[in-house]
């Protein structure tokens, strides 16, 4: 086996004038590339272009509220760093919280999530739901992307040869609504691939009409799946039975589950109506359902 | 393509030359003879060869030997001469933890990780701690009672 050409750089200028040379596969915590090119037992991954290190780039670790009052989070940061930062989005950190185990969370990154743009990814979810931007960064400039159009299709991005992602910005957090929610359904607790996640949110105006609404599910289709039509049903009126089961069966129309369809149809159904059904009901407190319980002592209070 | 990697190694300074894409499991188990990190899954879910990486675990089957550069990173052969890492791995003797044993570096590792940060945990707590590495022997019942007897021994 051929090796290729493997770069470390120690700062973002360089591992950026790296890429302006060379199309190098952007290596962070590898717990996706690293298990994508591995051989067997004992033997080293092969990659089929060069391959540049970037796990401990300390310009990607940052995670600051901007000016704007949008949550920035360094493309390097672990789900574990996210999971442990009040600073964070609550939906967000829900995922960062449930994904893979304990070990994994303390290498896998939020850059290196959106990058693998796969369907069951655990942070796209709350990052669509939460209007999110990717900031790409090149030795020629910066420009940044909803993370909706980032990630194309499967396993496909937005990102040109020379480019980084440096950033995540979320201008949304559990603070501009009035109830949330986010479940994932997964065999079981840690290391589990989503077989289905529901994040929602929303907002009622004084007069208990929907000023906001939004919701978004992963791993029921190619990408991650929200629908301004769907949530536009319901908002500027007031909850309903029949709103909430026209909300339902549209949704149900933009989600295409290939394994397993009806359960993962029937989860999503049952979880919009649930959280419909306490909103309507002005349950107590913001969170109408978070993760069985799960928590991580001292890293996640809303 | 080989590159120098400088690191900690159990608190002592080491170097090699080597392809720095090999995953950071082989160095350490053949360059550096750290045998107490097992390879199980190779893909990061089973905690087996989990080490501590700048003080937090990781499983190094996921780490190309390149990102340990310039790192601190301290294996199940480091973690036992620590005052709490002698004090897991005697709990664990005495509780009766260990059948096979191949997984008992990694869960000695997660103890280690769960402790330092919370030194007195709940059941709860303790298995989530755990909830990374996999044990096919024990039904992890022994293996949560020997860390409750270890923390209970540190107070």
């Amino acid at each position: 086996m051929e090796e290729v050409k493997c770069y470390m750089p120690e700062t973002l200028e360089e591992a950026l004038e790296i890429k302006s040379r060379v199309n190098a596969i952007v290596l962070a915590g590898g717990s996706d590339l690293m298990v994508s090119n591995k051989r067997t037992i004992g033997l080293t991954p092969v990659f089929d272009r060069p391959v540049m290190i970037v796990r401990n780039l300390p310009e990607l670790k940052k995670i600051y509220i901007n000016d704007k009052g949008e949550c920035c989070i360094g493309s390097g940061c672990t789900s574990a760093e996210i999971a442990a930062s009040k600073l964070c989005p609550w939906h967000l950190r829900q995922a960062a919280n449930r994904m893979g185990a304990i070990g994994l969370r303390n290498s896998a990154t939020i850059g290196g999530n959106i990058a693998n743009a796969s369907p069951k990814g655990d942070t796209p979810g709350p990052l669509y739901l939460l209007d999110a931007r990717v900031k790409l960064q090149s030795i020629h400039g910066t420009r940044e992307v909803p993370v909706a159009d980032f990630i194309v299709k499967f396993k496909t991005i937005d990102l040109h040869e020379d480019e980084m992602i440096t950033e995540v910005i979320v201008p949304y957090s559990e603070k501009d609504f009035d109830y949330v929610f986010w479940h994932k359904v997964g065999t079981r607790k840690a290391n589990a691939i989503s077989k289905i996640t529901v994040s929602m949110a929303l907002k009622f105006n004084a007069d208990d009409t929907v000023k906001d609404f939004r919701l978004s599910a992963t791993a029921t289709g190619s990408k991650t799946n929200r629908s301004r039509d769907v949530e536009n049903i319901i908002i500027g009126k007031k909850i309903s039975t029949e709103l909430i089961e026209e909300v339902v069966q549209a949704y149900d129309k933009v989600i295409s589950p290939r394994a397993m369809p009806e359960f993962r149809r029937e989860a999503t159904r049952r979880m919009i109506r649930r959280f419909f059904g306490e909103c309507a009901r002005h349950a107590e407190g913001k969170v109408i359902e978070t993760y069985d319980g799960y928590r991580m002592p001292g890293a996640i209070e809303l | 393509m080989e590159t120098k990697i400088s690191f900690t190694l159990n608190g002592k300074k080491v170097s090699l030359s080597t392809d720095p894409l090999r995953r950071l499991l082989d160095v350490l188990r053949e360059d550096f003879g750290c045998t107490g990190v097992k390879e199980g899954c190779s893909e990061g879910e089973c905690g087996a060869c989990s080490v501590m990486f700048n003080g937090r675990m990781v499983t190094p089957c996921l780490i190309p030997a390149g990102a340990a550069d310039k790192q601190e990173i301290m294996t199940i052969e480091g973690v036992r001469e620590t005052e709490l890492g002698a004090r897991i791995v005697q709990a664990f003797a005495d509780g009766g933890a260990v059948q096979c044993g191949y997984c008992i570096p990694g869960m000695v590792i997660a103890a280690y990780n769960l402790l330092q940060d919370n030194p007195d945990p709940t059941d709860d707590e303790i298995r989530l701690g755990i909830s990374g590495n996999i044990c096919r022997c024990t039904g992890y019942d022994l293996i949560v009672e020997s860390i409750k007897l270890a923390a209970r021994r540190g107070k």
